[in-house]
């Protein structure tokens, strides 16, 4: 799309030109110049689809070659050098200006995330490390950058890892994707014969080093301290915040933990500079996304689109709309299984992005939609999500090893509607007592699916506790 | 194979020096800043040094915040979410317990959030509690309990019961002292951290996640530690409670005696529980200077012995050569005639249970006989300056003062198995701070690594001379300490041994003045006061004298036998256990354990304490002095006091620290000591140690011999050993 | 007068004697009706007395009241014995409850070390 293009190029020319025509506050702060790392103005209206030679993931499908060759061809380590030679000051102020956030799900500004770590150190070497763990159900985005785009993350391991000083990075990959490590294994040595990696990376005088760390299957080891702990060895428990990673990480060092499309679209960001990113998506929720649409849709499919598109122009332009057409939507989890449910009337005008799912109490997470039509029930989908955490709950702190054990069992009664109405209420303050209790985010992303359903589906359960008791009447009655 | 606790860190305790050194100067940088920080604890203004937990800083002003996983002397967990409390600003409660403050927070620890935050962590944990407090161990002297009461909602909403029923765990089989009941358990992580922190055998975890989490040791194995009775103190819940107290009695029908225990030269401070005249079980007492709140696993269930094998009525050995029961008229008569006759060819041999009251009045009687035949059975080198000294024969640094020490070096003892309490201070400074360790002796394992520097005690000359490469480290320690074993001590050579020791003492250079290199670490809780009163260590003066009469005051080590005495010897034995003592014993005295007296101990630092009477002593028994004093009086050489108080004002003038309780009177000459010493050739026969392993730490004196628990410990260790080759 | 002077100006009810030589003589009765039981009870009970042994035992226990003045007193005492004949006699006692009046259940208190430690109290 031109359109997209050219303002790309407006807004990294003419930066100054158009400081008159925005608001007065800014003016002011424009005169001086703008301080560094503030990503440049909202004057969009319309978000997406993303123009083809926008998309960062070109090989997101699989039909190219991913390895080095073929990643090269495709812009990989090109001058990757010259980004490293700027310096780590250029490499955080250029992701500030990008306006990148986490996209592992909390959606924390990369930028200062980065910085932390550029404190003056104590001696302690320092580390990255990406979090390759997805285990979030619904969410498939990571392991298709792993298969098909393995040299993005690489390079952004290097580049992510320069910004922070980092002296090795170690990617900690989920112990199911075995094809998938093995094609980043395969990058990784690529990298290092080409002396992209290890000492001296790249020319640039810079010692780096990437290792790669299989986890043995726990979705709790996607949480940032249970993952350090896991690569120390230790069983995947979280711990206890303070001390952050970024005091204490990995082996006692400073550390920060990033997803691995955040580190991916890094060196994207580096070489077509932060406001290119930040043109895309709404202020605060600038850039591109990969976007997994799952459940009951035509085409399920991963797509990278931009932020802040609409939900249901998302939905119908790349999966094919909803089984059975748009109308017979039932409701759509927005961001991976952790997030409360929408329902229809919601979706309709939906902006794909942080604030405005978080306008919608829900949460954009992982951007894992799970599109949920009228065949479904809801009430088992979300009893099911929620057999999922209490299995995957690590069992260290209470109120998450005890408590999402009794919502599965209250939910389980839910879908056959054998409980008493005033139990949903004592449900939803269960979760209440969950949600912010806990050591780690495992017991709120437990809770907010059931937040969810009481939310939005109450009469449903509700229709279902009187019919059940009917049921029951009648069959006393027969009796 | 440490968890540390990260908040640790961050807090400024310091971390292990072998996995960070270059955090512990972090960290000393970050300790450089003493400056206070005002923080409100329900509003009530408090100055805290930076680090202190939300915890600790409420116990300041004291508001207790309850808990679970929490415990002062463990790391932080932070798992059983009972300690979150409110503070302002923040939309999350925190936990106090790991949550370090900050300046100006202000936190509520009684607010509404605070409270509805507690009784759901309660609701949570009491969801697959089981409901048998009523057949529970645990019942009256449960945390859980105590705050369900307190902190809990007064009614359940717990229905699921009716559908599906609560946790149900098999109940593991951990050992003869520890009973488990695995279903109570709320996974507060307490006993995994006392095992791989403070006991060192990381035999404790868990397995299994989310609500099928179980502590246990994943294999079958026995938890087999010195220190192991103390997860029972530490477990909230019934999940870990006593195997010999099972079912025994409830907390509120026992009566409490403090008392001190002395079963090893330690001197841990206990509590004696009873009912009905009989000792149900031994628990330890906080005393910060001696044990903490930790008690080692024989001085914690030992007791049966004091049931079995006792010694309840007076005894002659008749013509045929037994050993009949006569009555105390009797029996004093016998002895007093054999006594008289004997004139001052009597002698005494002091063993490992005799405390201060009997030794003087023992020690009085005989010289009033013109006797000075006095003797103990454990061996101390008299050479040199002996034992005029105190500071040779003393733990003088204190075993608090174990901690501080950057240097340790064992000469021929195993501080493990011989004094358990020393050893996890050992292992704490090990751990928390930088100490190093070597040993001279027997390579035995400490749970802790040490630089083993050989057995052959010439090692300690070539470490003088400067010969030896751990010279300079000695040389450069701050707070060295040199601990010797009693055992080493009691070697032919033992007095050389104590020479270079000494010399090896003097020679290093502390980096305070107040810091004392030099100590010996006993193995019996009598010797030190013997020592004091005037015994002479070691019985050759028994063997050489020619005596006519010996008495033995609860000496069962068989450091006499028949055939050390001459043929018409009368061997009066005076002790509250039938051992191997009694057996030589022409006449046999019943006297109290030391939970059925009240006298004077005093342990290997020099701390004088005293036992209360918890129980009468079974039978005729009487106390042990009374005994004596009675004696004198059929003798004829009665004893000049009658009563408590007035044998105590006998301790009193010989030794003042005797009756000082609690204290511990620092000893001083080293140099004198030292320059007294007559450095003699060492043997080069390697150093050993009589209590190598586990299984020779259960039974080693008169009342642990007789314990049926003990025996049983014994047998498990034994197992274990076999199951492991 | 008050309440209070009125009551102790009051006529003290008698129990069974009007004055101390009606006393005296029912003394006198119970101590003869002991005296002539003395045989029988030697020989019921089998005790380990003879008759003169416990007759002076009985005028032991008579004399060791000779102090009391008091008519109601000793009118309560005579009580007290006939209750103690008609048991004796009756046999609702039995040996042992005799033999007390020999010796005295409670022995002394230990007073010095020695005999204190012999019966092993402090």
């Amino acid at each position: 799309m031109a359109m997209a293009v050219r303002f790309t190029r407006l807004s990294k020319n003419c930066y100054g030109a158009l400081a008159p025509v925005l608001g007065n506050g800014q003016v002011a702060c424009f005169s001086a110049g703008p301080p560094p790392g503030t990503p440049p103005p909202q004057t969009k209206t319309k978000f997406g689809p993303l123009a083809d030679e926008d998309r960062i993931f070109t090989n997101l499908y699989g039909k190219h070659d991913w390895r080095l060759k073929g990643a090269m061809k495709r812009g990989d380590w090109y001058k990757t050098k010259e980004v490293l030679l700027k310096g780590a000051d250029w490499i955080i102020n250029e992701v500030k200006v990008s306006g990148l956030r986490g996209r592992g799900g909390a959606g924390f500004p990369s930028g200062m995330k980065w910085s932390f770590m550029s404190k003056p150190g104590d001696g302690r070497p320092k580390y990255l490390v990406v979090n390759a763990d997805e285990g979030e159900p619904g969410t498939c985005k990571d392991r298709e950058i792993m298969r098909h785009d393995p040299h993005k993350l690489v390079e952004g391991c290097l580049i992510a890892g320069k910004a922070m000083g980092a002296k090795a990075a170690y990617i900690y990959i989920r112990g199911e994707f075995y094809n998938e490590a093995s094609n980043m294994q395969v990058a990784i040595a690529e990298a290092y014969q080409a002396g992209f990696l290890g000492k001296n990376a790249c020319g640039s005088g810079y010692d780096f080093d990437v290792y790669m760390h299989r986890g043995a299957g726990a979705y709790i080891c996607g949480e940032e301290t249970a993952l350090i702990e896991s690569i120390e060895g230790k069983q995947g428990k979280p711990r206890l915040k303070p001390p952050f990673p970024a005091d204490v990480g990995v082996f006692g060092c400073p550390t920060t933990v990033t997803n691995v499309e955040t580190v991916a679209v890094a060196p994207a960001i580096c070489r077509r500079g932060g406001n290119w990113f930040a043109s895309f998506g709404r202020t605060r929720n600038s850039g591109t996304k990969l976007f997994n649409i799952s459940g009951h849709v035509n085409r399920p499919c991963t797509v990278e689109e931009e932020m802040s598109i609409p939900l249901k122009e998302l939905i119908q332009l790349h999966a094919g709309d909803v089984i059975g057409g748009w109308d017979n939507l039932l409701a759509i989890i927005p961001g991976g299984s952790s997030t409360p449910l929408i329902p229809k009337s919601v979706c309709e005008d939906v902006l794909m992005d942080f604030d405005g799912l978080v306008q919608a109490q829900t949460s954009l997470g992982t951007a894992a939609i799970i599109v949920m039509n009228k065949q479904t029930d809801i009430v088992k989908a979300i009893a099911r999500l929620i057999m999922f955490y209490k299995h995957e709950s690590c069992g260290q702190c209470t109120p998450c090893r005890e408590g999402i054990n009794w919502m599965n069992k209250i939910m389980y009664r839910f879908v056959d509607g054998n409980a008493k109405p005033d139990e949903i209420d004592m449900l939803w303050e269960i979760s209440k007592q969950i949600e912010g209790h806990t050591i780690c985010a495992l017991g709120d992303g437990a809770a907010w699916p059931v937040q969810g359903l009481i939310r939005h589906f109450r009469p449903e359960l509700e229709e279902r506790m009187r019919k059940f008791h009917e049921c029951e009447q009648k069959k006393i009655a027969n009796n | 194979m440490l968890r540390f606790t990260v908040s640790k860190v961050l807090n400024g305790a310091k971390n292990g020096p072998k996995t960070l050194t270059v955090l512990t100067r972090w960290q000393s940088d970050q300790a450089k800043k003493p400056e206070k920080i005002e923080v409100f604890i329900d509003d009530k203004s408090v100055m805290v040094e930076p680090g202190t937990t939300v915890l600790q800083a409420a116990a300041l002003v004291g508001v207790e915040i309850p808990r679970f996983c929490y415990h002062e002397r463990l790391a932080v967990a932070g798992n059983c979410r009972m300690c979150l409390v409110e503070v302002e600003k923040s939309p999350k409660p925190v936990a106090a317990c790991a949550m370090p403050v900050m300046k100006g927070w202000r936190v509520k620890t009684d607010s509404e959030m605070t409270r509805k935050a507690r009784e759901g962590v309660m609701e949570f944990l009491l969801v697959n509690h089981p409901l048998d407090c009523p057949i529970c161990d645990q019942g009256g002297e449960c945390d859980l309990q105590d705050q369900s009461m307190a902190f809990g909602s007064d009614r359940s909403r717990f229905v699921d019961n009716d559908f599906s029923g609560k946790r149900a765990v098999e109940d593991k089989d951990i050992g003869p002292l520890i009973k488990t009941t695995m279903t109570r358990c709320i996974h507060c992580t307490r006993c995994i951290r006392f095992a791989s922190e403070v006991a060192g055998v990381d035999d404790l975890g868990t397995t299994g996640r989310g609500s099928d989490m179980q502590v246990g040791t994943y294999i079958e194995k026995l938890f087999l530690s010195e220190l192991s009775g103390n997860i029972i103190d530490l477990c909230p819940v019934g999940a870990l409670t006593s195997k010999p107290y099972s079912f025994t009695a409830r907390p509120w029908e026992i009566r409490k005696v403090d008392s001190i225990d002395v079963l090893d030269a330690v001197g841990s401070n206990i509590v004696v529980s009873t009912r009905t005249g009989e000792v149900l079980r031994i628990m330890p007492r906080i005393n910060e200077e001696i044990n903490e709140e930790w008690l080692s696993d024989k001085s914690r269930f030992a007791y049966d012995g004091l049931k079995r094998q006792r010694l309840v009525t007076p005894m002659l050995r008749d013509s045929s050569g037994e050993l009949k029961p006569v009555d105390w008229e009797a029996a004093l008569l016998t002895v007093g005639k054999q006594i008289k006759n004997a004139g001052d060819k009597i002698g005494a041999v002091a063993g490992g249970f005799a405390d201060a009251e009997l030794l003087i009045s023992v020690k009085d009687l005989l010289n009033r006989l013109g006797s000075e035949n006095l003797c103990t059975e454990h061996v101390f080198p008299m050479d040199g300056s002996g034992t005029d000294l105190r500071s040779s024969y003393l733990l003088n640094n204190k075993i608090a003062g174990a901690e501080e020490a950057d240097l340790v070096l064992l000469v021929g003892t195993n501080p493990r198995l011989e004094a358990p309490l020393l050893n996890s201070r050992l292992r704490k400074a090990y751990i928390h701070k930088e100490l190093e360790v070597a040993m001279i002796g027997p390579e035995v394992d400490l749970r802790y690594e040490y630089e083993h520097l050989g057995a052959d005690p010439n090692v300690l000359k070539n470490i003088a001379s400067g010969s030896h490469a751990f010279a300079k480290k000695l040389k450069s320690a701050k707070r060295p300490l040199i601990i010797v074993g009693s055992d080493t001590l009691e070697r032919p050579d033992g007095a050389a041994i104590l020479a270079s020791v000494q010399a090896l003492a003097s020679s290093a250079s502390p980096q305070e003045k107040s810091w004392k290199v030099l100590n010996v670490l006993h193995k019996v809780a009598s010797q030190v006061a013997a020592l004091d009163i005037g015994y002479t260590p070691g019985v050759e003066k028994i063997r050489n004298g020619n005596l006519k009469v010996v008495f033995l005051l609860g000496a069962d080590e068989g450091a006499i036998t028949k055939e050390d005495l001459p043929k018409d010897c009368f061997v009066i034995y005076q002790g509250h256990h039938g051992d191997r003592g009694a057996l030589l014993a022409d006449a046999v005295l019943p006297g109290a354990a030391y939970t059925e007296k009240q006298a004077t101990y005093v342990n290997t630092e020099g701390r004088a304490q005293q036992t209360l009477v918890a129980v009468t002593p079974p039978g005729r028994a009487r106390e042990d002095w009374k005994i004596v004093r009675a004696l004198s009086e059929v003798v004829g050489e009665k004893l000049p006091y009658d009563n408590l108080d007035e044998i105590r004002d006998r301790l009193e003038q010989v030794a003042p620290h005797l009756t000082r309780y609690g204290r511990a009177e620092n000893a001083n000459y080293f140099k004198q000591a030292a320059a007294l010493a007559k450095s003699a050739n060492l043997d080069s026969t390697p150093l050993d140690v009589k209590i190598k392993e586990l299984k020779d730490f259960y039974m080693t004196d008169s009342i642990s011999r007789a314990s049926p628990t003990m025996a049983k410990c014994v047998q498990a260790a034994l197992k274990q050993k076999e199951a492991k080759c | 007068m008050s309440q209070a002077a009125k009551t102790a100006a009051r006529q003290v009810k008698p129990i069974l004697s009007l004055n101390k030589e009606e006393a005296r003589k029912r003394v006198l009765n119970l101590y003869k009706a002991w005296h002539r039981q003395l045989p029988y009870i030697v020989k019921q009970y089998d005790i380990p007395k003879n008759i003169p042994q416990c007759r002076e035992k009985l005028r032991e226990e008579f004399t060791k009241y000779n102090n009391i003045q008091d008519v109601r007193v000793v009118d309560m005492l005579i009580i007290k014995g006939q209750m103690e004949l008609k048991e004796v006699v009756e046999v609702w006692k039995q040996k042992g409850h005799i033999m007390t009046y020999f010796k005295e259940s409670q022995e002394p208190k230990p007073k010095d070390f020695i005999s204190k430690f012999l019966a092993g109290v402090n």
